[in-house]
């Protein structure tokens, strides 16, 4: 079995790129000293996966990386190693031994905070719950994969739960989304609101991942 | 971070590139800096983090008590137009803070193409572009590299120069600043000062007195500055024990040189004479193997990085190579870290090292034999025969790989017809090696020749020179890809010939041209060494406007007793040096290079001992 990571992505590193993140965890392993396993072929190197990537700009406290440890390190020495190593923002909390394939990766908890200059327009609250409850909400996403460059996608069966909650200048929603096959970006649902709240679009939003879930909405470990 | 910042982001390409935070990135207490220093590079940061030399300097001022050194880089246009849409001012990488408010900006000159950038810069700093209309001691302005070797066309935007190597100069210049901050000294007094250290050129002090016919008569020295007749430029004498960043910031997004960047030695022993670095960083000093090699691991022990590669003008000869590549093979191989020498000498030397460096591509191979006759390739001392380069070529085809680049210029003094042919003939031989030892014909051939417009740089023995004219360039383009044209496993490109008119004009341009530079900054121009942002009638606009005739500068062949508006940096390498290798290239004869034997240059004079290492 696969050992993982799991770590957290704040600050300066929002902005790293999936690829750029994966560069950065192959030297940090290198230059931690700890030896992992290399990939195959021509061009060997170190291997690592993240099963699910973050688009750039969200925050996270919850990355899982895959990679294998070829012995050297004890896995409780690993998140020290590592952190002393990494850029800023990048927190390595737990290395463990792999539990639920990646194939159980179901769910992702989101909380997608929006902000409003002026404050919270009145009704946005409502109109945005009102939103997330109808029966279906069809927004067009841009694919690679379609000739026509966009599909369509119906959002609600891909949201599990939703919360919204008004603060002073701000409404945040909780999303538990989908996550694969196919899986929700929080942005859609953003998408959706000022296209169908326009009233409530909001002048900024952030996006934090606060869980990665299994289909029970246990953690996925 | 900043919240401001923060709201852009999302909205850039590449936003990594904004932030700072990678690792290695020098974070200091405000309060405890004294002394804030922004080192900028008018390009990108892909670009600007693959120099070795900002690396150095950034090492070595941060490693000074109270100094701190961040980062600056040119933002990309969409950038650009966010932060002056949401009134964000230029800012240093690490702290976030506006570099309008540091004591020294300092700018890294590697091409005249960015020099637009710089204004842009300084303009997004919210600071005045020309020197005379900051008359306040901070944020003083500085620019170094190498094109301070011609300072002239900056010369109105710029406080002061530093010519050569910056290690030892940048300390001397930040303790007289403190000293003047100390003291309350004017800009003018400080200035002053900062003429005395050797290698520093202030330009205020220094004015242009032209001729009636356009050429200067004289760079007068301003009288009271107390500004030295000729600045000479600073090196690194004890290049051995001179700092070498082994810890150095690992970016967290692709740049351009993403690998450990170990350099051998500086200077170069082989006196092409076309070539500015060649003669500008002499003589040559290195490293001992020994220390090289501890340096390399280590690098790579600390970055993590999986490729290194030995960098210097003309790695293959560096005196210690062999050793160096087996201890550095011993560390690399076990680890998978690809080991790679960017500027092959086509020998069969370097084929047989190439061919143990581990992970080497086997895709493309190049080669730089500048000039397609023997008889060319002498006038301009490029010490590369046709059988050397067709031996190395026979060992990497025969070895497998699949491909080769050569590269030529066009427009070399002396070129005649014969020699523009000779370049297809010499392609086409490199075809026949080919053909003759490829153990997989099946597979095919890719040889790409690629012809530049040779553009005469300041301090080379080609600096009187006349660049050929446009018309003539494109005839001999016109001849070489006509004779081509029955070729179809070789492809011939050819560069763009406005860049290199306009390279030509300001490499050795007067200060004349900094109203230039300001005219086309202000409708628009930046990043021009970029091709969706180089916007030619815009520049020939500038220049009519200006009432600066391009070619005067670039074409114009000049007599020997010529004022150049570099006249007052000195390179150590004498007038009459550059003068006879100018009269040896037109007579076809070489000159051996420095570890065979001394020419005599001048640049010995820099070491105390007087003696070159060669
Ligand atoms: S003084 Fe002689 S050995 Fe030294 S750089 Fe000049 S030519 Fe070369």
């Amino acid at each position: 079995m696969a050992d993982r990571l799991l770590f957290s992505k704040a600050g300066t590193a929002r902005y790293i790129s999936h690829l750029d993140l994966m560069r950065t965890f192959q030297r940090a392993f290198a230059r931690a000293g700890i030896s992992i396993k290399h990939t195959e072929g021509f061009h060997p190197h170190p291997f690592v996966s993240i099963p699910l990537p973050l688009s750039v700009g969200f925050s996270s406290q919850c990355e899982v990386l895959e990679f294998g440890l070829t012995g050297g390190a004890e896995r409780e020495e690993v998140p020290a190693r590592l952190n002393a190593a990494m850029p800023s923002g990048i927190t390595v909390h737990r290395c463990y031994e792999a539990e639920k394939p990646v194939k159980q990766l179901t769910y992702v908890n989101y909380i997608v905070t929006m902000e409003y200059d002026p404050g919270a327009p009145f009704g946005a609250e409502r109109a945005i719950r009102d939103l997330l409850a109808r029966e279906s909400l069809v927004m067009d996403k841009r694919s690679k994969k379609a000739k026509s460059g966009v599909v369509q996608v119906d959002l609600i069966p891909l949201i599990a739960k939703a919360t919204v909650e008004e603060r002073r200048d701000t409404i945040a929603l909780d999303l538990v989304l989908r996550a694969q096959n196919p899986g929700l970006n929080p942005e859609l649902v953003v998408a959706a609101i000022r296209t169908h709240c326009p009233q409530a679009a909001p002048d900024f939003v952030s996006f934090h991942r606060r869980a990665v879930l299994d289909g029970k909405m246990e953690p996925w470990e | 971070m900043n919240r401001a910042l923060e709201q852009i982001l999302p909205r850039v390409q590449k936003p990594a590139r904004y932030t700072g935070g990678e690792y290695n990135a020098v974070v200091k207490d405000r309060h405890q800096a004294d002394l804030r220093y922004a080192l900028c590079f008018p390009d990108t940061y892909e670009i600007g983090m693959s120099n070795l030399g900002l690396r150095i300097l950034y090492g070595v001022m941060n490693g000074m008590e109270g100094v701190w050194c961040e980062r600056v880089f040119a933002p990309w246009t969409d950038m650009e137009e966010e932060m002056r849409r949401a009134g964000i001012s230029l800012y240093g990488l690490e702290s976030g803070d506006p570099i309008s408010g540091f004591d020294i900006i300092g700018f890294s000159l590697g091409y005249e193409m960015a020099y637009t950038n710089v204004l842009n810069m300084l303009d997004l700093a919210g600071l005045p572009l020309r020197s005379a209309d900051r008359p306040g001691l901070a944020p003083l302005v500085v620019a170094g590299g190498a094109c301070a070797y011609n300072p002239e066309p900056l010369a109105p935007f710029v406080d002061l120069f530093v010519l050569g190597e910056g290690e030892e100069v940048t300390p001397e210049y930040i303790a007289l600043y403190r000293q003047a901050r100390e003291e309350c000294w004017s800009k003018e007094e400080f200035l002053r000062e900062a003429a005395r250290i050797e290698g520093i050129y202030v330009p205020a002090f220094y004015e242009p007195v032209y001729k009636p016919d356009g050429t200067l008569a004289e760079l007068r020295v301003k009288e009271g500055s107390g500004a030295p007749e000729r600045v000479r430029k600073r090196i690194v004498e004890d290049f051995e024990h001179s700092y070498f960043p082994v810890r150095t910031i690992v970016p967290s997004t692709e740049i351009v040189h993403d690998r450990v960047m170990l350099e051998l030695f500086r200077g170069c022993i082989r006196g092409c004479r076309f070539c500015q670095a060649g003669y500008v960083y002499r003589p040559v000093r290195s490293r001992s193997p020994e220390r090289l090699a501890r340096y390399g691991k280590d690098a790579c022990r600390d970055s993590g990085y999986q490729e290194m590669t030995l960098s210097s003008l003309s790695s293959t000869d560096y005196p210690g190579l062999l050793p160096l590549c087996d201890q550095l093979l011993d560390y690399c191989a076990p680890r998978d870290i690809g080991l790679s020498l960017p500027s092959l000498r086509a020998d069969t030397f370097s084929m047989n090292l190439m061919d143990r460096l581990q992970r080497v591509r086997k895709g493309g191979l190049t080669f730089a034999p500048e000039a397609g006759t023997q008889r060319l390739r002498d006038a301009i001392n490029k010490n590369l025969t046709e059988a050397d380069l067709l031996q190395s070529v026979r060992t990497a085809f025969s070895g497998g790989w699949s491909g080769v680049k050569l590269y030529f210029m066009l427009g070399l003094p002396t070129e005649t017809d014969e020699d523009v042919l000779g370049i297809a003939d010499l392609a086409r031989k490199v075809y026949a090696a080919w053909r003759e030892v490829t153990p997989n014909r099946a597979r095919g051939v890719r040889i790409t020749v690629s012809t530049s417009w040779f553009v005469p740089k300041p301090h080379t023995a080609f600096q009187w020179e006349g660049q050929i004219t446009r018309e003539e360039y494109q005839r001999r383009v016109d001849l070489l890809r006509d004779a081509f044209k029955k070729d179809r496993s070789i492809t011939y490109n050819w560069h763009d010939p406005d860049t290199s008119w306009l390279e030509a004009v300001f490499s050795r341009g007067d200060r004349r041209l900094a109203d230039v530079l300001e005219y086309a900054w202000e409708r628009g121009a930046k990043m021009d060494a970029w091709s969706e942002h180089f916007d030619f009638p815009r520049w020939l606009d500038a220049l009519a406007a200006c009432g600066v005739d391009g070619d005067f500068y670039a074409h114009r062949q000049r007599p020997r007793d010529e004022v150049f508006p570099w006249c007052r940096i000195d390179t150590m390498v004498t007038p009459d040096f550059l003068w006879r290798e100018r009269e040896k290239c037109y007579a076809s004869q070489v000159t051996p290079d420095c570890r065979s034997k001394c020419s005599g240059c001048g640049a010995n004079r820099l070491l105390k001992g007087g003696v070159c290492d060669g």
